[in-house]
């Protein structure tokens, strides 16, 4: 039984399985390769679709990450969980594929003038979160690198040092970036209440 | 009233509260915090809903089976799978270690000042150089040195190990080349072999 085999039982593999797949793959096994992408093509390609918006070029980036994991599968240490791991692939991937498309998170500057002003009170802006498309909406107008830090935080459930590793900078950066993320929200979301008025 | 004292209250690490992901004496501070706070409950409260909406935005259709058939028909394009060509790897490492010696004593090849380096000018963005890295050389040493050239790699390892960058930005691109070539170099902990390509 390979560890592809093994770690495709039940579908809930945890930290040591995919580990285990990751030595599996490192060592030429396509099964492995396969429950891998089985496992966590879902997540990954939530990531990516959140920072490209193009369902298309999302699963082109899924496929170049994959196939960095076949070929570099060996050169994972275990010093993080072999998801953040391939999330920094991911974070990086989507990073060339979008200086290539020559729109890099172009909006950092205005979030982070943005966020100089007071953000709305949360008790005031609590039902502006119960308009999922609002949400969304507001969502979507983040620079790259604010949605980046969100959806990892919440999408994903993970530490800041966790984000800081996967988006390779200083755990004040993450945690800065969430701030201003948040206080960006709340202003959009504000403002689009007080547009449905 | 919102302010922005993060002074006295722990508005960074609220995110994280709310994740499940904050620990020890953060998590007890943020806890302790919250029991005298009605400001930062409502903050928690916001958080948590955030985290509710960014959940239920997942993306409905993912590439699935059909990515899958994609990746593995690509991985058995790039035969032979990482492990068959390890043993060899070794062998190879000690034959470019001999070309370069021979190349350095006989042929002043691309050790000298950088002035027989011609760019390739090619349509498709800026220089090439191949690089070899350490085997030993982690993926976040090779994302360092590569950022700090503003490389990508287009291509990958080859049969013995190296590796096509291209060189992004903008710029003369003759002197971008040399600027890389001589930072790659100076990197002899993660680098064996840079050169034109």
């Amino acid at each position: 039984m390979s560890a592809g085999d093994r770690a495709g039982e039940g579908g809930g593999a945890g930290v040591e399985s995919a580990e285990a797949l990751l030595a599996a793959i490192a060592g030429g096994d396509r099964g492995a390769l396969a429950s891998f992408y089985r496992l966590f093509h879902g997540r990954i390609y939530a990531f990516v679709l959140k920072r490209v918006a193009e369902p298309a070029l999302a699963a082109d980036i899924l496929n170049d990450v994959m196939l960095q994991v076949w070929r570099h599968a060996a050169r994972f240490e275990g010093r993080s969980s072999a998801m953040t791991w391939v999330l920094g692939i991911a974070h990086h991937k989507v990073g060339d594929a979008l200086r290539r498309r020559g729109r890099e998170a172009g909006h950092e500057e205005l979030d982070e003038h943005m966020a100089d002003e007071a953000a709305p009170a949360a008790f005031d802006l609590l039902s502006g979160l119960e308009d999922a498309g609002a949400v969304r909406r507001c969502l979507e107008r983040l620079s790259d690198a604010h949605r980046e830090v969100v959806h990892l935080a919440f999408f994903e459930d993970l530490s800041y040092p966790e984000i800081a590793r996967i988006v390779d900078c200083p755990l004040g950066t993450v945690k800065t970036r969430m701030m201003h993320a948040k206080n960006a929200l709340k202003r959009c979301l504000q403002g689009l209440l007080e547009g449905g008025r | 009233m919102n302010t922005r004292d993060t002074s006295s209250h722990p508005e960074d690490l609220l995110p994280w509260y709310v994740n499940g992901t904050l620990e020890g004496a953060e998590r007890e501070a943020v806890a302790r915090h919250l029991e005298t706070c009605p400001r930062c409950r409502d903050e928690v409260a916001w958080l948590a809903r955030l985290r509710e909406q960014v959940k239920e935005a997942a993306p409905g259709a993912t590439p699935g089976e059909l990515g899958l058939r994609r990746l593995l028909r690509e991985v058995e394009a790039e035969a032979p799978a990482p492990r068959r060509r390890e043993w060899w790897r070794p062998a190879l490492a000690a034959a470019v270690v001999v070309i370069v010696i021979q190349s350095v004593l006989l042929v002043r090849p691309w050790v000298d000042d950088g002035a027989g380096i011609v760019p390739l000018g090619g349509s498709r963005g800026g220089a090439v150089i191949q690089v070899e890295f350490r085997p030993q050389a982690t993926e976040a040493q090779i994302r360092e040195v590569l950022q700090a050239v503003e490389g990508t790699i287009v291509d990958g390892p080859g049969a013995l190990g190296v590796y096509r960058v291209r060189l992004e930005g903008e710029g003369d691109q003759r002197r971008r080349l040399e600027e890389a070539v001589a930072r790659l170099r100076a990197r002899g902990d993660v680098v064996i072999h840079v050169a034109a390509d």
